[in-house]
């Protein structure tokens, strides 16, 4: 060995030594979310808009059930740049399968499979869960959209307490008897598993008891080495295991076939979910929009209309699951359980705060400001292909009925103090 | 009267006591660490590939795609594997070693990855066994060596008893139930009640497709399918074998010339040391008999 390939490997084991003190350093810590703030603003904003999301109870013990519900406002000014929601999969946001999902039902009908959901339409989901795996743990409800991929909900956090090994998921079957899916027919595949992977060793050790590679390469090289390699009792051995295998293949299916005479193939049908729409005796009009990128505000200018009968006060601006509230939100809409790090209790202000009445049309600024426009990166507008935000304003009358528009339109920058206005 | 033919085999081979000594420790870190190890590691992850979900999830296992992918896939590998060691050595266990390196590979995952990493019980990962098939497969190349009847036979058979095999140990995720007013296959429900938030409902690719006519046996036009186009791949990934598995290697002649030679059992054989010398520079010929060389390499 020269000097050269010495110091060849000196820089190689020096570089896998530095490689493994690096891991020592900076040591992995465990995800607590799932990544929803690296999601592009406009995806978040202009797709699925989630309200009223609640997650009941956040304490719970395995076996026990719980609950996550709320309503998706499907955005009529989805960015073209995302794939139409024509085949869409309500999912749940979890570390892996921490609870089991009992049932899924939008709009009340129950979403097994996937369906389309309608551009501007409004979506009631609740999905019944049961606690399985015991921690701390960030549960989100989810828009799956086929090609343009999930879209996270708010996300708060669940506990379960308890011990994994009490867990049972029963199933009831439609021919009787209820079944757990943790262990059905486990043991069973094993079995079969076990069998046709010990004949397979065993075929491969008949052969492997004697000369394998050299001398056979060796002997076949030779005039009449081929004839003498086959061994005539291999042949009697391969008869006799293709016979067997047929043998265990007709056993195992036909005692299947006569332990389950009723079987049904896996469904693939597509539910047919009836869209409901928002109510509201306002009508909104975005006249201009900018977003302070320095001071983390949307401000925004609406024309605002009342049609209706009541005097109408605005008290939320949510979108992409984030809260914006003014007094008016906090006493008609505040959940004390929504997770404070995605709401803003005082992050909504307007110039003129007074209810707007019956046949009013008014200009109203209205100024969503608080850091979590940079927490939740969303201050990453600047950098969408689209420049233009969506979301939802929420306005209650004196008795407190909501009315809810959803609102989008371009949107302008200001990137310094200078022209914040 | 013995029960193999190995000592004349190890006769015939010419080698001495040593040399089959050596021969067969050659044999335990050749098959173990090196061709074990390599089949199930690359096969695996090439299986995983190109036909991965419908094996890892028990609500992907169909009557169309899963029973039409898996074989077409899971033959790929066995037929390289089956030209070399058939060709090189006459060893009628390519596919074997194949499909039971796969599920090597398969159940280290499913132990590590899905159960204990994951937390998915494994009977909800549980992967489909072909080492019925390869078996069928192994044994037809043996008692045929042809391996154009083995395409033929062999292959088809390694396809279509796909499904009776894996229907002795999936048959049970088939039973019906109702949910929420929705008939579901156990299957159905153990796909919707373990909650992947990665893979949702609609990236299932299951009983789409045209292959439905027959009254409704779907499974067997599936597996006749999945046979036909098996048989075409096993053919193409055996001359895949054969292009990869070539053996020869490159001697520099007494001038200087590189060229490749191709008859790999030459080496270290006297004729090989009078055509093209020997490392040491002794010039051949002048030591060892042209009648003992000869005789040697026949």
């Amino acid at each position: 060995m020269n000097v050269k390939n010495i110091f060849k490997l000196c820089v190689i084991g020096s570089l896998g030594m530095a490689t493994l003190g690096l891991t020592l350093v900076f040591n992995a810590s465990p995800v607590a979310a799932h990544g929803e703030r690296s999601q592009e603003p406009f995806l978040r904003m202009r797709t699925a808009q989630w309200y009223d999301t609640r997650w009941n109870p956040t304490k719970t013990a395995v076996n026990e059930e719980a609950m996550l519900s709320g309503k998706i406002h499907i955005a009529e000014d989805w960015p073209r740049a995302v794939v139409k929601p024509t085949r869409t999969f309500i999912n749940v946001g979890s570390p892996s399968s921490v609870f089991t999902r009992l049932s899924s039902k939008v709009n009340g009908t129950p979403m097994f499979t996937s369906a389309g959901l309608e551009l501007g339409g409004d979506y009631e989901y609740v999905i019944k869960l049961r606690g399985r795996l015991p921690g701390h743990h960030h549960i989100h409800p989810m828009l799956a959209v086929n090609g343009a991929g999930p879209i996270a909900g708010p996300g708060s956090w669940m506990d379960i307490t308890g011990n994994y090994k009490d867990f049972m998921n029963p199933a009831k079957l439609l021919v009787g008897g209820t079944i757990d899916t943790e262990t059905a027919g486990l043991a069973n595949g094993l079995f079969w598993h076990a069998l046709w992977g010990g004949l397979g060793f065993a075929w491969i050790g008949w052969f492997a008891i004697r000369p394998m590679f050299l001398i056979r390469a060796r002997v076949l090289a030779q005039e009449g080495g081929d004839a003498l390699l086959t061994d005539p009792i291999d042949r009697v051995v391969a008869f006799g295991m293709l016979g067997l295998c047929f043998v265990l293949i007709a056993i195992g299916f036909y005692s299947a076939d006569a332990k389950y005479p009723y079987t049904v193939p896996l469904q693939a049908g597509e539910p047919k979910i009836k869209a409901t729409h928002l109510r509201s005796d306002l009508t909104m009009k975005v006249l201009n929009a900018d977003y302070d990128v320095p001071g983390r505000a949307l401000r925004m200018t609406l024309q605002v209309t009342n049609s209706g009968e009541e005097p109408l006060s605005i008290g939320e601006f949510t979108t992409a699951g984030i809260r914006f509230l003014n007094k008016v939100g906090v006493a008609n809409n505040m959940d004390p359980t929504y997770p404070a790090e995605i709401m803003a209790v005082d992050g909504l202000h307007m110039e003129d705060e007074s209810p707007i009445n019956p046949g009013e049309t008014r200009e109203v600024k209205l100024d969503s400001r608080d850091s979590l426009w940079e927490v939740q990166r969303l201050m990453d507008l600047v950098n969408d292909p689209e420049q233009r935000f969506g979301g939802l304003v929420m306005s209650w009358d004196e008795a407190g009925n909501r009315h809810i528009n959803s609102i989008a339109a371009a949107i302008i920058p200001v990137f310094t103090r200078a022209n914040a206005g | 009267m013995a029960l193999f033919r190995t000592a004349e085999i190890i006769k015939a081979s010419k080698l001495p006591p040593e040399g089959v000594k050596l021969s067969r420790m050659i044999d335990a870190v050749y098959f173990i660490p090196i061709a074990y190890l390599g089949v199930f590691a690359t096969f695996h992850m090439h299986f995983d590939l190109l036909a991965g979900d419908w094996d890892f999830w028990i609500d992907w296992k169909d009557r169309q795609f899963w029973v039409t992918v898996t074989p077409i896939v899971e033959v790929m590998y066995p037929g390289a594997i089956m030209y070399y060691f058939w060709t090189f050595y006459r060893q009628p266990f390519g596919a074997t070693l194949s499909i039971t390196g796969l599920l090597v590979g398969k159940w280290i995952t499913i132990v590590f990855a899905w159960y204990w990493w994951a937390n998915f019980p494994m009977n909800f990962v549980m992967p489909a066994t072909m080492v019925s098939s390869a078996l069928i497969l192994d044994c037809t190349l043996l008692l045929t060596r042809s391996w154009m009847l083995t395409a033929i036979f062999g292959v088809w058979a390694f396809a279509m008893m796909f499904y009776p095999t894996q229907y002795a140990i999936f048959g049970y995720s088939k039973q019906p139930m109702v949910v929420d007013g929705q008939l579901l296959s156990l299957a159905d429900y153990m796909g919707f009640t373990y909650v992947r938030t990665g893979t949702p409902e609609y990236i299932r690719i299951i009983e789409v497709g045209s292959l439905r006519t027959f009254g409704g046996h779907t499974v067997w036009i599936s597996a006749f399918f999945s046979a036909f186009v098996s048989m075409l791949v096993f053919t193409i990934w055996w001359q895949i074998g054969h292009f990869v598995g070539q053996s020869f290697f490159w001697v520099k002649g007494r001038r200087g010339v590189m060229s490749r030679k191709n008859d790999t059992m030459i080496v270290g054989t006297d004729e090989f040391a009078m055509r093209h010398g020997t490392p040491d520079g002794i010039a051949p010929g002048h030591r060892v008999a042209a009648k003992t060389a000869s005789a040697t390499i026949s």
